[in-house]
């Protein structure tokens, strides 16, 4: 016999992107909340520092592959590897412990990519079952709640913005500068990429001392990067009505009789299993998690899974690979460019972004320039593996190189999804998520144009000598952006979420991370994830638990 | 279980000039330092002799006492439960993947007339590590050839890589790594770069370390971003007047 907890109103499974907003609104509201993340609750003033071995070799943060692995293959018909595939951080706070913080807003054109581009051969392209102006409310929120500094106005093609950023952006690198150089020479709208970190003066009282460089990838020990562990899960706390549990896995969503989510069943760090009775069932586990719990919760009523009576749980995911271009520049007519500098982003442009059928491609994404990273791990595609010649390009390029990367936005396919390994087991004894994926044409078209964009404009800048790194013939997840495995839309045959991200056969279980996202967005999707969990938040705390419904209903879109 | 939140601080340092060998033996550490000197080797800056990468890679295949330093360097964190049976684990792989490159090294030594790796030539043991590396040696980075290539996962783990690239990461990490590792002695694989890095890792949490003084000290937005004006950004300019 399972013990059991005194049930809740909330449970919420994954405190990272998608939990922590849910987990503030939610308690605030009054409700009793409960949080569980199968990792721990690390303590940034004691557990973070500037460190490379231990953040960026010795996978400190990341997921242990041994523990918690996943499974890669290209095809239905390929055998399936283990690799650690977009792996983020498994603990309180999530991906928004070590992301480098990138959080500009999405675009008008995000929400209605299907609408603009029609049927695109091999893909699965939808509109979002809402629009940019209705999560418009919650960016603001997110932006002066959780913290992000940028310049308003400075994004010529950015929609509607109600309010400017809290935080003023870091001054530019030097590298950075080289950029706006670059670009302005070729006309192209640069501009301080909006970021998850403050800086002196910022609106929020908050401090701001992290100089350090070292950035992405690692935890801050200070606050000045925003992050869920530091806000909004402090936040839920005080208001009493929140409880975090720390480094316990739920394995299991329980369905009643009725078909509704009854709650879950965890596993706690004693290694008992518990169950933990809830009106409503969050998800946020991340895209890849969130599926796979899905896939596992199999009950009399969903024996393919959670709410997968469409069949469409884990398909249609996205990734956004992470791609980019070096420009190496020569240190005897150059003042150095100190690439291992800057809190990562130091300027980017959402210039490529629109759709311009003339480049052989759909859709676009945004650009930045960033640092190389410190010297054991610096990017410089092609170094000499050893001897003098590597020790003579360490010397020559850590301080005169710089990249330029591109979020790539991957074309949904059905064929790229998540389901459960048949063989290979977690540390819990529980199938791990297995990952099929293959870039659609248009994916490697994007790729290239726009790579051949960033050497164009490290040229400008001056680089005697560019090196593109464009996608393969797979994704490596190494973005650590996940989306699209349980998709929002109007129709359930062809989604299985609402507009309020709620299971169309499911009443009260929510799935707030990026799983929901039907199109993987041209920007990284960590604010939307926020304004997303928040506006569906509002939803289950204004509308739902009051026994009410509601439905959005959306104007027709003119295609000009 | 112990959570990694959790995990106790062994107050263990390491010295940089130690000669105590806590995995090696004397044949092995003279073998591995032979190598690592021939990967970052000295010239008119220090090399991987001088900065005691090998007693940075000594100290990491022991065990797992070595694995990660506590977050201000006053020690190294004792793992516990599944996460030390999972580093224990890898590091038993690793350790015979090195007793294993160490044999194939002086093999590859004699077969090429020297008594062992570490008793060859400097030539020799170029060879040897050509040899095993499986391509040519590298030449110098031209500024005039092309290349292209393709995108792989951030961060940078020794799982899963053969003898040789592991050594060569390894002595990177030693050469460039946080000296509370027990490499990059006096700083010196930062110094040969320009990496301004810390002091200790503790002033990296606090404030105190800062890389404020590369960042660019005067700027305007409306001039790197053409079509800007402040007065559609009241707080663009706090950074600048609080400077």
């Amino acid at each position: 016999m399972k013990r059991k907890m005194d049930p809740v109103d909330v449970v919420i499974v994954g405190l990272g992107a998608g939990g922590g907003p849910a987990a503030k609104v939610l308690s605030e509201a009054g409700y009793k909340v409960v949080g569980f993340d199968k990792g721990p609750w690390l303590r940034p003033e004691e557990h973070y520092s500037g460190d490379e071995l231990k953040f960026q070799n010795r996978s400190y943060l990341w997921p242990d592959v041994n523990l918690m692995p996943r499974t890669v293959r290209s095809d239905a018909n390929s055998e399936a590897r283990i690799f650690n595939f977009s792996p983020v951080p498994s603990n309180v706070g999530g991906g928004t412990s070590h992301m480098a913080g990138w959080m500009p807003r999405p675009r008008v054109s995000d929400f209605i990519f299907h609408s603009l581009h029609g049927d695109l051969e091999g893909a699965s392209l939808a509109d979002w079952p809402y629009r940019y102006e209705h999560l418009e409310p919650y960016l603001t929120k997110v932006e002066w709640s959780y913290g992000i500094s940028g310049l308003a106005g400075a994004d010529k093609g950015e929609g509607f913005r109600s309010k400017a950023y809290p935080s003023a952006p870091l001054p530019p690198t030097r590298f950075g500068k080289k950029f706006y150089e670059g670009s302005n020479k070729l006309g192209i709208n640069s501009f301080p990429l909006p970021m998850s970190h403050l800086t002196e003066g910022n609106a929020l009282g908050r401090p701001a001392v992290n100089r350090t460089s070292f950035w992405n990838q690692y935890g801050d020990p200070t606050q000045t990067r925003s992050s869920v562990a530091t806000t909004y899960i402090p936040e839920a706390l005080a208001t009493g009505n929140f409880e975090v549990r720390a480094d316990s896995f739920v394995r299991e969503v329980k369905v009643g009789k009725d078909g509704k989510a009854t709650g879950v069943i965890y596993i706690d760090p004693s290694g008992a299993e518990i169950e933990q009775d809830a009106r409503v069932v969050i998800l946020a586990l991340g895209a890849i998690e969130s599926a796979r719990l899905m896939l596992l919760s199999s009950s009399n009523h969903f024996p393919d899974g959670l709410a997968n009576d469409s069949g469409l749980v884990g398909k249609n995911a996205t990734f956004h690979e992470y791609i980019f271009a070096v420009g190496l520049f020569d240190r005897d007519m150059e003042d150095p460019l100190n690439g291992w500098t800057g809190n990562y982003q130091s300027g980017g442009s959402t210039h490529f972004y629109e759709t311009d059928e003339s480049r052989g491609h759909i859709g676009g994404g945004i650009i930045a320039t960033t640092q190389i990273g410190q010297a054991i791990n610096a990017i410089m595609p092609g170094r000499p593996a050893w001897g003098q010649a590597m020790k003579d390009a360490d010397r020559d390029y850590f301080d005169y190189s710089m990249k330029i990367g591109f979020i790539l936005q991957d074309m949904p396919q059905e064929t790229n999804r998540v389901d459960l390994d048949p063989t290979v087991k977690d540390a819990w004894g529980m199938p791990v998520a297995r990952i099929t994926n293959k870039p659609h044409a248009n994916d490697i078209a994007m790729s290239k144009w726009q790579i051949d964009q960033n050497q164009e404009i490290l040229q400008a800048a001056g680089a005697k000598k560019t090196v593109p790194v464009y996608l393969g013939d797979e994704f490596t997840g190494n973005a650590c952006h996940q989306q699209g495995t349980v998709r929002m839309g109007t129709d359930p045959a062809k989604s299985v979420l609402n507009e309020w991200g709620q299971a169309h056969s499911v009443e009260n279980l929510f799935v707030l991370d990026g799983a929901g996202f039907p199109t993987a967005l041209g920007v990284n999707p960590t604010l939307t994830i926020m304004a997303h969990s928040w506006r569906c938040a509002d939803y289950i705390a204004n509308t739902y638990m009051k026994g009410r419904s509601e439905r959005l209903t959306l104007s027709p879109i003119k295609k000009s | 279980m112990v959570s990694k939140a959790d995990w106790e601080i062994a107050p263990i340092r390491i010295d940089p000039d130690t000669t105590e060998k806590l995995f090696f033996t004397d044949h092995e550490w003279d073998t591995i330092e032979a190598a690592a000197a021939r990967i970052m080797p000295t010239d008119q800056d220090p090399g991987a002799r001088e900065a005691r990468v090998i007693v940075f890679i000594d100290r990491y295949l022991f065990g797992i006492a070595y694995l990660y330093a506590a977050a201000d360097g006053s020690g190294f964190l004792q793992l516990a439960d599944k996460d030390a049976h999972a580093a224990r684990a890898r590091n038993a792989n690793m350790q015979r993947l090195y007793r294993e490159g160490i044999h194939e090294l002086d093999k590859k030594a004699r077969e090429l007339r020297a008594p062992s790796f570490k008793e060859a030539s400097e030539q020799t043991q170029d060879e040897v590590l050509e040899q095993i590396s499986g391509v040519p040696k590298p030449i110098p980075v031209s500024l005039t050839s092309r290349e292209v290539y393709y995108s792989r996962l951030q961060g940078n783990t020794d799982e899963g890589k053969s003898f040789f690239d592991t050594l060569c990461l390894h002595v990177r990490q030693g050469f460039y790594g946080d000296p509370v590792y027990g490499g990059n002695k006096d700083q010196m694989g930062w110094k040969t770069v320009g990496f301004v890095g810390p002091k200790s890792l503790k002033d990296t949490m606090d404030g105190t370390y800062s890389t404020a003084e590369f960042f660019i000290q005067e700027y305007d937005w409306e001039d790197l971003v053409p079509g800007f004006k402040h007065s559609q950004d009241p707080t663009s300019k706090q950074e600048q007047d609080g400077q």
